[in-house]
């Protein structure tokens, strides 16, 4: 396994009550800035028409996403396993070949792509910055995808006999 | 600084705060979403609550003092009534976020922390995202309102 860290400054994972207040002072500090929410769906979308030079593309969009993964990388690098190379998805993986936990993997991510633009929004959009804003449609949204999640993962784990 | 400019330089260091948090709170490793999901551990629900918890009543303060944002005018909270998308799509996103493990924001940091079939997933969003505003522009109709993403009120080019 190879490993890249810088130092470990950060814990293995920083508490809840640190990190959740931190996202909402961050929510809230984009709205303050740029009055916008701080979402990852429409990034995502920006990001494609930016790229594709799709009229009406918002542009600064994709410096949010870009962001995303710059600001990431730093708090990986300040952990003590730091970059660790790997596939990833170990609990499919222990179960399933590299192959078959691909084509999975594939398939949830266009249902959940398909599901979050339908919807007009993710667990950024919807699940933090939509019930910031008291929006009925948020909350809404958001029970149910954190409901069908817990549900789907309820039937996966029957299926699988308590395996994944 | 040029209106676009500014909100370049503050969509990145916004996104790159964003991605620290996701990181320094592991929501980038399926383990964490996995248990979660599982019941298994309440971190994620407890952070989702004190992200929540903050900005809520934050933002209903400033509204209320009708704060003007430093780049796009009075602040303008916006608040949807629930249709039958929100609904569907909502169900759908859930299903697929149980099966991909990973959310739209933690699977840009999953990948830069060395998960190789975040790949996978990214490339997946981007294809889901494009598959529903292709069906979308077809049936020549809009976007489904989304208080969490887009908003046109103020569009900067």
């Amino acid at each position: 396994m190879v490993s890249t860290t810088f130092a470990a400054v950060l814990p293995d994972r920083l508490p809840w009550y640190f990190a959740g207040p931190a996202l909402g002072l961050l929510v809230v500090g984009f709205f303050v800035i740029a009055n916008q929410p701080l979402g990852a769906t429409g990034a995502y979308v920006e990001t494609y028409k930016t790229v594709t030079r799709a009229p009406g593309a918002v542009s600064w969009r994709m410096f949010y996403f870009l962001g995303i993964p710059i600001g990431g990388l730093v708090g990986v690098l300040l952990k003590e396993d730091g970059i660790v190379r790997r596939a990833g998805y170990d609990a499919l993986r222990n179960e399933l070949s590299l192959g078959t936990t691909a084509i999975i993997v594939l398939v949830g991510a266009v249902v959940m792509g398909y599901g979050a633009r339908m919807a007009g929004g993710c667990t950024s959009g919807h699940g933090i910055c939509g019930t910031a804003q008291r929006s009925p449609a948020s909350w809404v949204a958001t029970c149910t995808f954190m409901g069908a999640a817990v549900l789907t993962t309820l039937v996966i784990r029957v299926i699988s006999g308590g395996a994944i | 600084m040029k209106p676009s400019t500014a909100h370049k330089v503050f969509g990145l260091l916004f996104g790159a705060g964003f991605g620290f948090v996701l990181a320094a709170a592991n929501l980038h490793e399926y383990d964490t979403i996995h248990k979660m999901l599982r019941l298994e551990e309440f971190d994620v629900f407890l952070l989702m609550g004190g992200a929540i918890g903050t900005s809520l009543p934050l933002l209903w303060w400033l509204e209320r003092r009708r704060t003007r944002t430093v780049l796009g005018g009075p602040l303008l909270l916006s608040r949807s009534k629930p249709r039958r998308e929100h609904v569907i799509g909502g169900a759908l996103f859930g299903i697929g976020w149980a099966v991909s493990g990973t959310c739209p924001a933690p699977a840009l940091v999953m990948l830069v922390s060395g998960a190789g079939l975040a790949a996978v997933t990214i490339i997946g969003l981007f294809v889901g995202l494009n598959l529903r505003d292709a069906q979308v522009r077809r049936a020549d109709g809009a976007a489904t309102a989304a208080d969490g993403e887009h908003r046109d009120i103020v569009r900067v080019p």
